[in-house]
């Protein structure tokens, strides 16, 4: 019995969700109930996401064959430590974002609607994103980008205020063609392979045309890095995340680009092993870095900055994964982990930001240093371990990644070895100056001399007045009824501040992290024991 | 296995359209050509699953079947396509109400910048560093 | 060694709380950090420096070399003794320095002590990367501290100089680390100093990447403007930070490399070069400045030059003099910058022209001073003179050591004239800060605790015990030289070695530094004329232009990449999809073999879409085209008909027809026609776009299908199918119970879908939203057929009267149609689209109370329970030991529909059905309903205006 169960707990991160959407729709008016169910829902998912963790890297990948057909013919879904990591790493960010956004009472939102939005939809996200770490089915994975998409979609117009429609409308119309994109491929994937299961795909594709596996590899790599925002297909990302409300855009910068980077890193090393595109990866990561960096350091909004740093540390994991040696892969695995809780507590800070001052708009930001130093070093600590700051996270991760591109010895590879170094250094330039301008420079000293913004006639007036961002600004101070009083409201800081200890943990037990990412690693490279787990030693 | 020209020939038309289309600024017009984009798909999934033959239900023909998993995944693909147009259809309603067109907008921080770019100017947060000179000893000596 | 640094930043932690309970005393409790660490290494030290080093290692992540190694040798064992103790004392020294409940000293005192933790370890790592990781801890912190008072907006800028440049010489050193790392295999330092790599060019490279390190870090020309701007930070931090430690951190790193690297192509040139330059620049600045800190900054600057200069010469006595300087150095300019500090706490000016009349007022201070000064001009009998005369001789022989020849003595010249500016700006120092100056009324100094003036007093104290010790310092350090091949002569520390060359070199110094400060008025009006003549170019200003370079290329390249037009973004992606596949795709290329058509039908199907779809692209109205576009859907019906795709092409039609009426809904609002305004894109453009697209998905499809290599795994379904899953329907098997978790997955994007749409259309943000009319059903007696309260132009009896006929029948046949689907066409999706349909009608017919009559139920409940029952269907084999979403089959007989073959998999199906229903329920209701309410209140208002 408890060996069934424990077989079939691949199931529980994506169905305990979607039974507690149902219930949250079913008890539809009463917020305290949806609350309580989604609390325990995630910790579940926590706790089911940990005990895969630890069984995949003690037994081997986890494998489950949906309904007991036999895994060509069904579907299954398999944890193995890559999967796992990411599994865990994801439902303790979703559960750490929920307590934010029930501290700031977000779910204001729910209450005059029919059936009550924001509840359902966050788990339904949180499902989606597990099945996508989870499918061993090129289909089913699609069926995951689109439930976690469907949900964003929602989650990102929350309120249809004007600059969330706009910026929304720019998300959903490009993730639908990434949808599509994303048929196409599974479409030729079968049309070549006769099936969409990873690991029959992982012995049928050797033995196609080498050109025609090229043809699959490239069509699945432009599909991913739609979803990823790798260069040139990132520039939708700074248009549309920003104005989301502060946890949505925080969950979205954390997981959602990197289902996308599992799903490339999963399909390269899984079904298109060997350094085809390794040239194209390569300058795709350089690319995404430098200009991706280039734009944070253009911005003038805290989250705006945010958005551009996430595209550009995109092209870090791009880079280990394009080397594609063990230490490569383990350092883009350990980078993954890392940036999704940093990138994500730097989002719930800035939440914090604008939840204090009223905007993230730097222009308009002021000592907070002095008058809010909980504030800053919250701020502080994450943003240096973004810019690669050691002893933390960021810098080990990267350290491995740089390593395995000097290992390399190609000359493109020494090309983004300065690239990824021109970029902490310039990252780190760009949180300095978000430091200098909301932390450390006094209110309002430059309201003087600086010059008056040029207002698009398109916004209609002031620059604050009509920029999407500081639209929503407004948004949500009108729903924040304390975000006049000065104190940060316990409940978004506690949450904040565990998700920050969730992040330094990652250095503090950097050691047996890193050698888990080294054991995922081994794993990726050779996908026999991957195989085995879905078909068995047949 | 061969490939059926006309299928193919309707799945290029129908992405055709529906990508002229999706490049439109109404957003109307863009879920329109979405949605053919997604009957071409499903014309793809036909394409893909080889030779037309008898539906895949069992004990009605002994004629070989038409091959039963695109046309799963092609119906899966529909009902999903189904879901999020409407959500797309009440997305350019709501803006219809709020700006009075279902145009899509451009970005307004990006316009922001590119006017900056046209200018010549510095970004926003740039502390340029014209410091004062501190006095030394040199330029007072000068003054004698 | 480990646990020493831990006591730092255990502290630093709980320095905050400290200073709530004793204010600025609690600096003393934070200095026995550092004095502890002082006193513990004092024993090991001496150990150390007579040639028995510690080591001490811990594991920590050994895939990337990263692993914690610590050592102990002499030339650690120098610094670490400097580092806490100056540490220590300057500790101290702060808790008189800064003014009793100063709101900021919480976080100041913490992050100093931290930076000495910081400081600490980098002195005593002995892995690249363990150092690595200290050296970027000590910018970071200094960051923090130099910006201490960020209300100035000059500080701010220079904190952030100095972060960016030390921290660009700090990344380049990190390549530096890897490529030395990947050479020589290992990280740990001790190793790769016994062993050496063979020279190659990436040694080389790698050594030079790893010396733009030590050079930003030690303030070296062309990084040294960022030192004296660093001054902004409080006189302690400049003490330590810019005097005893962090700048030391540059000269540490090449005195540790020098013994095995010395010898690396470029490395005497630059660094001798470059010190020497620096030494001169930072000299004649020095001469010239009225801040008696700042004086001392650029002083420093020059003096980090000279030690540079002397310890990367790399020669065995040069070695020797440059660890004897390193110390000198640390002692002597410590001390005078806490005595700036104190007169700046005491007077309130740094400025010269404004100190006068000091020597008279404070005595003991002017004697530290005069001692400290000494030892920086290098006058016996203090440290300073003769680690001086040391570094004199062994530039002396340094042509000698080296086969230099004629370079060696300019050399040496560079060193001297360097030492006479030092002579110079040391006299004005004590003369700026301590003379009687005419016509400048003598300060009045606040007084203040003895200890205050203690610390600068002890340190000068050590240089005096330093200069007298000299044969017991020379025993000591000269085990690290030792590393070095013997040269001409050994380095000795003595007062007196005869009538050497260097006597007279030392005499050069002081007298012609003498006279440059007698002469100073005509030597910086020269200088400044030098200045005009010549205007050589400012290290400072190319950092401003560069700076703003970087901006304005990230402004420009935003600017071009960052459109912010949709329209743009996607042509973009679908240029992308064309070219980078589409190379492949040229590649993949071959004769393809192809057929027209399975069937007539097909071409028929295959003509009306074609058609269509081109009329729907052309169309300017909105209803044509969605009409036009419901064809193509149609179209799409047929051709699964024709291709044996019953359930396919049933749902094809129930959808398309579903999709219909929404647009038809949301449309009414909708202008008429497509807004005419000018386009990012050009309409030919698009059109390009869509063909080439068009095209490379049809090649994609012929080159994929060409290349079928296996039969696909579908084709042995259909035995299971019915055996495992009992059902006849493959297509239906495969979708409640072979692909359920695809199913699911879908179920969940409709509920969202769904809860999306609601939330769009019933205002969720703003408060004055007005809530959902609770459902109202009209009562029994009413008088017409349906609860329609429609105007009565848009009722049609017949449309009621039908609709309401059929209704229930429609209802029954979709929950039959729900049932049957496992063994022929339908299923849940069918059935509950139908239901849907149903609906609508009840709604078309008449309007929304006919809807709530029809369905007197909250969408979200519908959606709640169906999404629950298919995840509970799902669910429930496994309670019962089987699998989940697995099947079990039995047989009911249901009245009317006679014998039925049920499997749990049908419970599955109800889900499907009532999630579909549900979102057909909220569509009406939000779409439907929803907008009508919109309507009316518009009208409402227009009504109001009429009237008012």
């Amino acid at each position: 019995m408890i060996d069934t169960l424990l077989n079939q707990l691949v199931l529980a991160p994506v169905i305990l969700p979607l039974l507690g959407t149902g219930l949250c729709l079913a008890f539809g008016r009463l917020a305290a109930a949806q609350r309580l169910i989604s609390i325990i829902i995630l910790s579940l998912s926590v706790a089911a996401a940990a005990t895969l963790l630890f069984r995949a890297d003690k037994y081997g990948p986890q494998s489950f064959n949906v309904g007991g057909w036999p895994a060509d013919i069904g579907i299954s879904l398999v944890a193995d430590r890559f999967s796992a990591l990411l599994l865990l790493t994801s439902s303790i960010v979703t559960l750490c974002v929920l307590m934010y956004s029930i501290g700031q009472g977000i779910v204001e939102f729910g209450r005059d609607t029919p059936l009550s939005v924001f509840y359902p939809t966050f788990l339904v996200l949180n499902a989606g994103v597990s099945n996508a770490f989870l499918s061993a089915d090129l289909f089913n994975l699609f069926v995951g980008f689109e439930v976690l998409l469907a949900s964003s979609f929602v989650l990102i117009t929350l309120g249809g205020t004007e600059a969330r429609v706009r910026s929304g409308t720019i998300y959903i119309v490009i993730s639908l063609v990434s949808s599509a994109l994303f048929l196409i491929s599974v479409a030729a994937v079968y049309a070549a392979t006769g099936t969409v299961n990873f690991a029959q795909l992982a012995q049928r594709i050797p033995e196609l045309n080498p050109d025609v596996a090229l043809l699959l590899q490239l069509l699945l790599l432009v599909t991913f890095s739609v979803k990823a925002a790798v260069f040139p297909l990132s520039a939708w990302l700074p248009d549309s995340y920003p104005t989301a409300p502060a946890p949505v855009t925080a969950v979205f910068a954390g997981l959602l680009t990197k289902v996308g980077v599992y799903a490339i890193l999963r399909t390269q090393t899984l079904l298109f092993p060997g350094d085809q595109a390794k040239t194209l990866l390569l300058w795709a990561a350089i690319l995404t870095m430098v200009i991706g960096i280039l734009g944070a350091i253009a911005q003038s909004d805290i989250k705006r900055v945010l958005s551009f740093t996430l595209v550009s540390h995109i092209g870090f994991m791009l880079f280990g994964i394009a080397i594609g040696s063990e230490l490569a892969i383990a350092g883009a695995i350990f980078y993954i982990v890392h940036h999704i809780t940093v990138q994500t507590t730097l989002f719930l800070v800035a939440g914090l930001v604008e939840f204090r001052s009223g905007t993230t708009n730097l222009d308009l930001l002021g000592g907070l240093a002095r008058h809010a130093p909980l504030l800053a070093l919250m701020f502080f600590v994450p943003a240096m371990n973004l810019a690669g700051i050691p002893p933390f996270s960021g810098f080990l991760a990267k350290l491995a990644i740089l390593q395995g591109g000097a290992a390399d010895g190609t000359p493109l590879a020494f090309a983004a070895v300065v690239a990824a170094i021109a970029t902490s250094l310039l990252t780190l330039y760009a949180m300095a100056k978000i430091w200098n301008r909301a932390f450390w420079q006094p209110l309002g000293e430059y309201e003087a001399d600086t010059p008056v913004p040029l207002a698009p006639e398109s916004a209609g007036g002031s620059l604050y007045g009509g920029s999407g961002v500081s639209t929503m600004t407004q948004r949500e101070t009108s729903w924040t009824e304390a975000s006049e009083d000065a104190r940060l409201p316990l409940r978004m800081a506690l949450p904040t501040v565990a998700l920050g200890a969730v992040m330094l943990s990652l250095t503090l037990l950097a050691g047996p992290m890193f050698q888990l990412c080294e054991r995922a690693a081994v794993e990726l490279s050779d996908p026999t024991s991957y195989i085995q787990a879905v078909l068995g030693n047949a | 296995m061969s490939a059926n020209l006309a299928l193919i020939a309707v799945v290029g038309i129908l992405v055709a359209a529906g990508v002229t289309l999706v490049l439109e600024r109404s957003l109307t017009r863009i879920l329109i050509g979405f949605v053919l984009i997604g009957n071409g798909l499903n014309a793809l999934f036909l394409v893909v699953s080889g030779p037309a033959g008898a539906a895949p239900i069992l004990g009605i023909t002994d004629e070989p079947m038409s091959d039963p998993l695109p046309q799963a995944m092609a119906l899966t693909a529909i009902v999903i396509l189904l879901g999020t147009t409407a959500f797309g259809l009440a997305l350019a309603y709501r803006a219809w109400q709020l700006t009075g067109t279902d145009d899509v907008q451009d970005d307004l921080e990006d316009d922001l910048i590119r006017r900056r770019a046209e200018r010549d100017l510095a970004s926003a947060t740039f502390d340029d560093g014209d410091d004062t000179q501190l006095p030394d000893e040199a330029y007072e000596g000068s003054d004698q | 060694m480990v646990f020493l640094v831990t006591l730092h930043f255990v502290a630093a932690a709980g320095a905050p709380a400290l200073v709530k309970l004793l204010d600025r005393r609690a600096f003393l409790v934070l200095a026995l950090a550092p004095a502890i660490s002082f006193s513990w290494l004092l024993a090991p030290a001496v150990r150390a420096t007579s040639d028995d080093p510690t080591y001490e290692q811990y594991s920590w992540i050994p895939g990337i070399g990263l692993n914690l190694d610590f050592t102990l040798n002499t030339l650690s064992a120098v610094l670490a003794l400097l580092v806490t103790g100056v540490g220590a004392l300057v500790l101290v020294y702060c808790a008189w320095y800064f003014r009793p409940n100063d709101p900021e000293i919480w976080r100041f005192s913490g992050v100093l002590t931290a930076f000495a933790g910081a400081m600490l370890g980098l002195v005593l790592a002995d892995n690249l990367y363990v150092l690595y990781v200290f050296w970027e801890l000590t910018t970071v912190l200094s960051f923090l501290l130099i910006g201490h008072n960020p209300e100035r907006r000059a500080n701010r800028r220079a904190a952030m100089t100095a972060l960016l440049v030390t921290t660009f010489g700090g990344l380049a050193m990190l390549i530096g680390l890897v490529g030395l790392h990947q050479l020589t295999g290992t990280a740990q330092i001790s190793e790769i100093l016994a062993n050496a790599p063979s020279p190659s060019t990436a040694l080389t490279v790698s050594v030079s990447l790893i010396l733009v390190g030590a050079i930003s870090k030690s303030a070296l020309v062309p990084f040294h403007f960022w030192l004296p701007g660093a001054m902004a930070a409080p006189t302690p931090v400049s003490a330590y930070l810019h005097a005893a430690a962090m700048v030391k951190a540059g000269v540490y790193l090449v005195a540790l490399l020098a013994p095995t690297f010395a010898s690396t192509p470029g490395w005497r040139p630059t660094l001798v070069g470059l010190g020497i330059a620096t030494m001169l620049i930072g000299g004649l600045r020095a001469l010239r400045q009225y801040d008696i800190k700042l004086l001392l900054a650029y002083g420093t600057v020059s003096q980090l030059g000279f030690l540079i200069a002397v310890v990367g010469a790399g020669t065995q006595s040069a070695a020797f003099a440059g660890l004897a300087m390193v110390c000198a150095h640390a002692l002597f300019k410590s001390s005078l910058f806490l005595v700036v500090g104190v007169i700046d706490r005491s007077v309130g000016t740094r400025d010269l022209r404004d100190l006068s009349g000091m020597r008279a007022a404070r005595p003991m201070l002017f004697i530290t001073t005069v001692i400290a000064a000494a030892s920086m001009a290098g006058i016996p009998p203090t440290l300073g003179f003769t680690a001086k005369e040391a570094a004199l001789t062994a530039f002396a022989d340094l042509g000698a050591d080296l086969g230099w020849g004629g370079w060696g003595n300019s050399a040496l010249v560079g060193i001297v004239a360097g030492s006479i500016l030092t002579t110079a700006y040391s006299a004005r120092f004590v003369w700026g800060a301590f003379a009687n100056k005419p016509g400048v009324e003598p300060c009045t100094p606040r007084d203040f605790s003895p200890a205050f003036t203690a610390v600068p007093a002890i340190l000068a104290g050590f240089s005096l015990v330093g200069g007298l010790s000299g044969p017991y310092l020379t025993e000591h350090l000269s085990t690290y030289s030792s590393q070095f091949p013997a040269g001409k002569h050994h380095g000795v520390l003595t007062l007196w070695h005869g009538l050497t060359p260097a006597v007279g070199l030392s005499a050069v110094c002081l007298v012609g530094g003498l006279l440059l400060f007698y002469w100073r008025r005509p030597v910086a009006a020269a200088q400044h004329a030098l200045v005009d003549r010549l205007p050589l170019p400012e290290a400072e200003r190319g950092y401003q232009l560069v700076m703003r370079g970087l901006d304005r290329l990230a402004i420009e390249v935003t600017a071009r990449t960052q459109r912010g037009s949709l329209p743009v973004y996607l042509g973009i992606i679908m240029i992308t999809l064309v070219l980078v596949p589409g190379v492949a795709l040229v590649q993949a290329w071959q004769k393809p073999a192809i057929y027209l058509a399975d069937n007539p039908l097909q071409l028929v199907g295959a003509t009306c879409i074609v058609t269509a779809a081109v009329l729907t692209v052309r169309s300017r109205g909105r209803m044509r085209a969605v009409l036009l576009l419901g064809v193509t859907g149609y179209g799409t019906a047929i051709l699964f008909v024709a291709h044996g795709a019953p359930d396919l092409a049933l749902t094809q039609v129930l959808v398309e027809t579903f999709v219909l009426v929404t647009f038809v809904l949301v449309l009414r609002r909708l202008p008429p026609f497509f807004s005419d305004r000018p386009f990012n894109l050009s309409r030919w453009v698009r059109v390009s776009i869509g063909g080439t697209v068009g095209l490379a998905v049809s090649g994609f499809a012929v080159v994929a299908v060409n290349a079928r290599s296996n039969t696909p795994i579908s084709a042995h379904w259909a035995g299971p199918a019915y055996e495992y899953g009992g059902g006849k329907n493959i297509v239906n098997v495969a979708l409640v119970d072979i692909r359920a978790w695809d199913t699911i997955g879908e179920l969940s994007v409709l509920v969202v879908a769904a809860t999306g749409i609601a939330s769009l259309i019933f205002l969720l943000t703003d408060r004055s939203a007005k809530t959902e009319r609770p459902p109202q059903i009209a009562t029994a007696d009413s008088t017409s057929w349906l609860a329609a309260n429609l105007p009565e132009q848009r009722r049609s009896i017949v449309f009621e009267i039908i609709t309401r006929l059929i209704f229930h029948t429609v209802v029954v046949y979709s929950i039959y149609l729900m049932l049957s689907g496992h063994n022929s066409p339908g299923g849940g999706f069918a059935g509950g689209l139908i239901a849907g349909l149903a609906l609508m009608i009840r709604y078309l017919a008449g309007g929304r109370e006919e809807l709530d009559n029809a369905a007197p139920i909250d969408a979200g409940v519908v959606l709640g329970l169906g999404l629950a029952t298919a995840a509970l269907a799902g669910l429930i084999p496994t309670l019962v030991g089987g699998e989940v979403l697995q099947s079990a089959i039995f047989d009911v007989s249901i009245p009317l529909l006679g014998e039925l073959h049920v499997v749990t998999s049908v419970f599955f199906d109800i889900g499907v059905y009532l999630v579909v229903v549900g979102l057909a329920l909220d569509v009406l209701r939000s779409l439907g309903s929803g907008i009508d309410d919109h309507i009316e209140t518009e009208n409402a208002a227009a009504k109001a205006q009429v009237n008012s």
